[in-house]
């Protein structure tokens, strides 16, 4: 099954201008446990659908708010030259397709 | 006796739960009247309004201009500012006009002065200013006071003199500061949107834990409810928690997603740095009141001996102008990539003949790699793009050559297997080049170290 099945919300957006997050959210404690104990999110899956070292990737499990954070280093900047989502609001879309 | 003297009196003489509304999470791009009216029936001690956001990109920092509209912005100053003297409840506004520069900051405290003699309302103004000045800040370079955040590069002497606009977000202190002076209205330049909320109940002994974390979540309005909307949110704030209710009634404030609503356009969860300290919500609890109140405990604050306050700067670039223009034509699309990389050599050969290469020449091809970070391979061609030419030159002229020039090339460039020989851009109106003005980059997104958090942020107080 795919991600954007299962997830309630699939988004993404800046923290602060120099950084991506992405966040995935589920409707039930099920839906998150699924894919939280699930090994298809992982900094290695994100690091190769963004092209970046698994390094450069935090995954932050959040039960309270039944959501799973993920944390990525913007390549340019917000709002300098070259860049192309001053916002960081459509960066999700690499996302929808994980199978889980 | 003003506003905020009066509820500081009345809460130290009789202890009470305390009520915020937070009217805007974005003041200026209209406030519901219903929700907000809902608001205000249920007597808040404080109305909140965020202003600002370091979300919209440089440019609004350095050119000193709001994002909003004029229009909208007074009708929503009018709107908060009447409401909090009907109630006559202090009234604080944070990084005002978008940016919470000096420009900003005037502009609009220029607004509420025009209100207030227009509507013959009259009452006791703090208003806080957020420019770091610049020999203070070369003085902590050199002294090592400046940190570059998230990997952000050292901090240059050029940096700091060049910025078109250094602001620092103040916290908690410079707010209590004024509310100790007897005021019945805060604008404040660059502010953290918490210590909007946050400063009021923690001078009157209210935990700082449960008070800032209510306050992060009201300064975005109804955002944490589901559905998440502009519509203003009541707090009500105990010793041991506070209650959030959307005062619009199909809002609903649920344990969910008031905790979900603490990660939104965060990097960790768990901890917001503040001036003062961090906010610490490891043990955060989400409870359900009713099937639209949620009530939230837990939170702890830590105060910090190394204060910090966040700085922003602009500095500016260039001016920009833009050419834009769609295309249908299947192989004209299969090349695009190639077609404006040669275009662009073709362009400076052209513009720079006598003079050099002194601007910037971008394109982007909507439908193919205009948006995304990384493009899957193998992709089926899109049936229609639009591309986009960007230059940023030292002048305005100089980058509407570049992008004229561009028009007409593109319009006619020979590519490989052209069969449309009559022209290769649908121009949806013309002219289809645009001057968009300065540009600007952040050049400052640092942390400043200084022992009084309140000392660079200075404050008049005037009577209207």
């Amino acid at each position: 099954m795919k991600l954007s099945e299962i997830a309630q919300v699939i988004r993404s957006k800046n923290a602060g201008p120099r950084r991506l997050t992405l966040d995935v959210m589920f409707a039930s404690d099920a839906d998150y446990q699924r894919v939280a104990q699930s090994p298809a999110l992982t900094a290695e899956t994100i690091g190769r659908l963004y092209r970046v070292s698994p390094e450069e990737v935090t995954i932050i499990p959040y039960p309270v708010g039944r959501a799973i954070k993920v944390v990525l280093a913007r390549k340019i900047m917000a709002g300098d030259p070259g860049d192309f989502d001053v916002y960081g609001a459509q960066q999700h879309a690499p996302l929808l397709g994980i199978e889980i | 006796m003003s506003a905020s003297g009066r509820i500081l009196a009345e809460i130290r003489r009789n202890r009470r739960p305390m009520r915020f509304l937070g009217a805007s999470g974005q003041l200026g791009y209209g406030i519901p009247t219903p929700a907000f009216n809902a608001g205000l029936a249920r007597k808040p001690d404080l109305i909140g309004c965020d202003m600002g956001s370091i979300d919209i990109g440089p440019t609004y920092l350095g050119k000193g201009e709001m994002a909003t509209s004029p229009e909208a912005t007074r009708r929503d100053l009018r709107k908060v500012l009447h409401g909090a003297r009907s109630l006559d409840v202090p009234l604080v506004i944070g990084s005002a006009g978008s940016a919470g520069a000096a420009a900003h900051l005037d502009a609009t405290v220029a607004m509420m002065r025009d209100i207030a003699r227009a509507d013959g309302l009259s009452f006791r103004m703090a208003v806080i200013r957020a420019d770091m000045p610049r020999p203070m800040l070369l003085e902590a370079s050199k002294a090592g006071r400046i940190i570059g955040l998230d990997d952000m590069p050292p901090l240059t002497d050029d940096d700091i003199v060049n910025a078109a606009n250094i602001v620092g977000q103040m916290g908690m202190s410079s707010f209590r500061r004024a509310l100790a002076e007897d005021v019945d209205v805060i604008i404040a330049g660059r502010a953290c949107d918490t210590a909007i909320f946050a400063s009021l109940p923690t001078m009157l002994g209210f935990p700082a834990g449960l008070s800032v974390h209510m306050a992060k979540i009201i300064e975005c309005a109804s955002l944490c409810c589901v559905p998440g909307g502009r519509d203003a949110i009541l707090a009500e704030l105990d010793d041991e928690g506070f209650v959030l209710e959307s005062m619009n009634p199909d809002r609903r404030a649920t344990p969910t997603s008031v905790a979900a609503h603490s990660m939104y356009e965060q990097s960790d969860p768990f901890t917001v740095h503040e001036p003062e300290g961090a906010l610490d919500l490891s043990n955060a609890q989400y409870e359900a009141v009713d099937d639209r109140r949620a009530r939230v405990s837990g939170a702890v604050w830590h105060d910090t001996t190394e204060p910090t306050i966040k700085m922003e700067g602009a500095i500016k670039i260039g001016e920009r102008a833009v050419l834009l223009a769609g295309a249908a034509d299947p192989r004209f699309i299969a090349q695009s990539k190639d077609i404006v990389s040669k275009l662009s050599d073709l362009v400076r050969d052209l513009v720079c003949e006598d003079q050099p290469e002194d601007y910037t020449l971008r394109f982007r091809v909507y439908g193919v790699d205009g948006v995304r970070m990384v493009v899957p391979e193998n992709e089926a061609p899109p049936g229609e793009v639009f591309i986009m030419g960007e230059c940023i030159a030292p002048t305005r002229e100089r980058a509407s050559e570049v992008v004229r020039t561009c028009k007409q090339y593109l319009l006619h460039y020979g590519y490989q297997g052209r069969l449309s020989t009559a022209g290769n851009l649908a121009f949806p109106f013309t002219p289809p080049e645009v001057s968009l003005g300065p540009a600007y980059r952040f050049n400052v997104y640092h942390l400043l170290k200084l022992d009084d958090p309140d000392a660079p942020f200075p404050m008049e107080i005037e009577t209207l």
